[in-house]
């Protein structure tokens, strides 16, 4: 216990050193603040931002804004990607129909769907959940597949020995041992959506004045660095959260299944 | 390669003992342990698990410091490894990123030997261990049992003077064990480096042993030895195959010695 | 064994009839859905359409060919790419041996690893303009993190024993590090370096959606802005192309820096 804080103190000195240094070099250079800002501005700019309004309002309605299109997104990832998964693991000749689509689309970064995702959902939260789903579904798939199909034969053996048919199998058998790949996906999933976000945010943000990313963006384009360095601390910290909330449930999940 | 013929003591422990600090406490698992190992003897040391047989190899090979006592390797302190004390790992340890040849190599390139002297060596080593024809291959293409033929020739490659053993065929199924362990007796007989060899397999440890060690539980420490040589009082048996040795009625008498002793650890602990 | 090679061989047969039967309905549901059914080529045009897309990019858009706007990202995400690499790998690597190197640097990687590389664009072009450097600033960041990490964890899961083995063989620290330590994370190094590609790839067509004068992403926003739909998923196709080549090429690559690793599965 003391140890961890131990680490932990010793962790926020060296950070602190590091700011101490941003803030050295910001002063002694002079540098202009449009440019690099001291760390004290940007940490006052994060003071301010909870309270003052900026485009649609404070702090939480971008924060919302930012997180309901990602909601959106990763909602369609999964309600899509899981089933889909699971038949491709299941029907081989499902699997062998999709792959082919599945791998001509992998390698184009999602980002670059943007334009047409525009012409196709519109401006805003359609278009950016659209990159998101693109960016969130194909770890879901992947494992979704790959967990029905490493599904541990000799506990499909047990169940047929039993007198399961194919369908209770599926249900009885192959569903719950999947759960830990499955949800590995979904990790993956929500940090490559995490980040198609914001960049779904820069790219197709046009008009609307809501979002962690316009805040971004908006701090470059009117010459406030510190701005644009406050709301990435912002992006950063909540994806920080997630992942740290995601690992506690993974392991949650892991230790569930390893009693089965 | 004619390895120096010392007489007297090679290996010396002296109330060797080393105490683990862990969360929940200490754990002491060597403890006063002495012993003299001569030059050339073959020692096979058996005892239950978690008796410090490998903790006792770690200090002898200079991995780790003991935490009271000494060792010493012809009358000096033993204070970290070095090519003069060759060990062979359970798991095999070989470096599956080189192939066969290069991983026999190793620890004569580390010691800086030329590479003419490097190749006769590991040429000649190669041969004795039966692996002419798998030079180039990788250590994941071979048997369990291939492999530690090569973690042996890589050892036996340094020269070393002593040659320490943890459980060397644990890894192996029970027939190609019995063939390493014929195997391993005759590569020994050429230069007979001294060796430390741990094992869980009484009748494997009465086979080999010059002498062999009971440890007690945890902590370890020295509870007989059996001299087998002077047991058998002629030729040793290990020259001869383990089926026929297997049937020697002074060998099941010593089998079964050196297991009433095991048990008995492992009864008292549980 | 000819049982085996011939069922081997009908899978394999299997599998390019359906492939053939999946692509080949998707193209013709496509057709028939935006020729017959849509009608608006600015929303989204036919196959043929957008092969005459990719004619035009061939013959010049904007600027230059298509070899040109490929040539233009390639050379931002390569020069950004292989700095990150020159950086980050080394950086992972001391960090997970040299423990005061990890206790200095690894609290500002620990923070700036959660901020996704877009992010940093805006920033990248306040701070660098909208040309070159910017993005080959981003680019840097986008394959650094991933090669820290990766690096890290690679030299500091080393296996106990192999470090055990060598050193009772006489190795000293250096010879861990190079011939044990490196070689032995190897493999997750590399997997870092594919992780890293990707994002350089991912990052490069962000950042020329954003703010970009050449670039397969600029082509893409360029066809958006001039409504020429046909150009725009032409240019998606040859983003898909470039990222499949460099694909095979990390493969390639792979497979001849980690040549123990092919034997695995043979």
């Amino acid at each position: 216990m003391s140890g961890s804080f131990f680490t932990l103190s010793r962790f926020a000195l060296v950070f602190a050193a590091w700011l101490f240094g941003w803030w050295a070099i910001t002063w002694v250079l002079n540098v202009n603040p449009t440019f690099l800002p001291p760390p004290t501005t940007v940490f006052e700019r994060l003071a301010t931002m909870a309270t003052v309004s900026m485009g649609d309002g404070t702090l939480i309605v971008h924060i919302l804004g930012s997180l309901k299109r990602f909601a959106t997104g990763f909602a369609l990832a999964v309600i899509i990607g899981i089933p889909l998964g699971f038949a491709m693991g299941y029907f081989k000749p499902i699997n062998k129909l999709v792959t082919p689509i599945f791998e001509a689309i992998r390698p184009i970064p999602p980002i670059a769907w943007a334009p047409f995702a525009i012409l196709w959902f519109g401006l805003n939260v359609g278009a950016q959940a659209f990159v998101i789903l693109l960016a969130a579904m194909p770890p879901i798939i992947i494992n979704a597949q790959l967990a029905i199909r490493m599904t541990d034969g000799r506990l499909i053996d047990a169940a047929r020995v039993f007198g399961a048919g194919p369908l209770r199998v599926l249900a009885e058998v192959a569903l719950p041992s999947s759960i830990p790949l499955v949800f590995t996906g979904l990790r993956i999933g929500v940090a490559n959506g995490w980040m198609a976000l914001i960049a779904a945010e820069l790219v197709a943000g046009d008009g609307s004045s809501t979002g962690l990313g316009y805040l971004i963006l908006q701090g470059q384009r009117t010459l406030n660095a510190d701005l644009s360095i406050a709301a990435m601390i912002v992006i950063g910290v909540i994806g920080a959260l997630l992942d740290v909330s995601l690992n506690r449930l993974n392991r949650y999940f892991q230790g569930w299944t390893a009693q089965t | 390669m004619a390895m120096e013929q010392d007489t007297g003591n090679d290996l010396s422990f002296q109330n060797l003992g080393m105490v683990y600090e862990a969360r929940t406490g200490s754990v002491a698992a060597l403890d006063g342990f002495s012993f003299d190992v001569r030059a050339n003897e073959f020692i096979t040391i058996v005892g239950p698990s978690g008796c410090g047989k490998s903790t006792l190899l770690q200090v002898t090979s200079g991995l780790q410091a003991p935490t009271s006592g000494k060792a010493l390797l012809n009358g000096r302190s033993i204070t970290g490894p070095s090519p003069d004390k060759a060990m062979v790992f359970q798991s095999f340890s070989l470096f599956p990123w080189k192939p066969v040849k290069q991983n026999i190599e190793f620890g004569l390139r580390v010691s800086g030997m030329s590479r003419a002297e490097r190749d006769e060596l590991v040429d000649y080593y190669i041969g004795v261990t039966g692996l002419t024809g798998f030079e180039n291959h990788y250590p994941r293409q071979l048997s369990g049992g291939m492999q530690q033929r090569v973690a042996i020739a890589r050892a036996l490659a340094m020269r070393p003077r002593v040659l320490l053993m943890d459980e060397p065929f644990a890894a192996l199924d029970a027939m190609n064990r019995t063939l390493m362990q014929e195997e391993l007796v005759r590569i020994w007989s050429e230069h007979k480096p001294t060796v430390l060899f741990i094992t869980h397999s009484v009748e494997e440890a009465v086979y080999m042993a010059d002498k062999v060690l009971v440890m007690t539980k945890r902590p370890g420490r020295l509870k007989c030895t059996i001299d087998i040589n002077a047991e058998i009082g002629c030729a040793h048996w290990r020259t001869q195959p383990i089926d026929e040795v297997l049937l020697v009625p002074k060998f099941q008498e010593l089998r079964h010695r050196v297991w009433e002793e095991v048990r008995a650890e492992i009864e008292v602990n549980a | 064994m000819s049982r085996r090679m011939s069922k081997t061989g009908r899978d394999r047969l299997e599998t390019a009839i359906y492939a053939t039967i999946s692509v080949v309905s998707v193209l013709v549901f496509w057709h028939v859905f935006s020729v017959h059914m849509l009608k608006n080529e600015f929303i989204l045009p036919s196959p043929m359409q957008v092969i005459g897309g990719l004619e035009r990019l061939t013959l010049g858009y904007l600027g230059g060919n298509l070899l040109y706007h490929t040539g233009s990202s390639l050379l931002i995400v390569i020069t950004g790419y292989l700095i990150g690499l020159g950086i980050g790998i080394p950086l992972g690597i001391m960090m997970a041996w040299h423990e005061p190197v990890n206790r200095i640097i690894g609290p500002v990687v620990a923070v700036l690893r959660p901020i996704p590389t877009p992010a940093w664009i805006p920033l990248a072009i306040l701070w660098f303009g909208i040309g070159m450097s910017g993005k080959v600033f981003v680019i840097i960041l986008s394959a650094m993190v991933p090669c820290i990490f990766n690096s890290f964890t690679a030299i500091r899961e080393t296996p106990r024993e192999l470090l055990d083995a060598a050193r009772t063989m006489g190795a000293g620290k250096r010879t861990l590090l190079f011939e044990v330590a490196i070689p032995s994370g190897l493999p997750t190094i590399v997997a870092g370096m594919r992780i890293a590609l990707g994002n350089a790839w991912a990052t490069i067509v962000a950042a020329e959606l954003v703010a970009a004068s050449a670039g397969l992403g600029f082509l893409i926003l360029a066809g958006y802005r001039n409504f020429e739909a046909p150009v725009m998923a032409a240019g998606i196709i040859s983003i898909a192309i470039v990222g499949l080549i460099m694909n095979f090429a990390f493969q390639w690559f792979e497979s001849r820096i980690t040549p123990w690793r092919e034997s695995e599965e043979r």
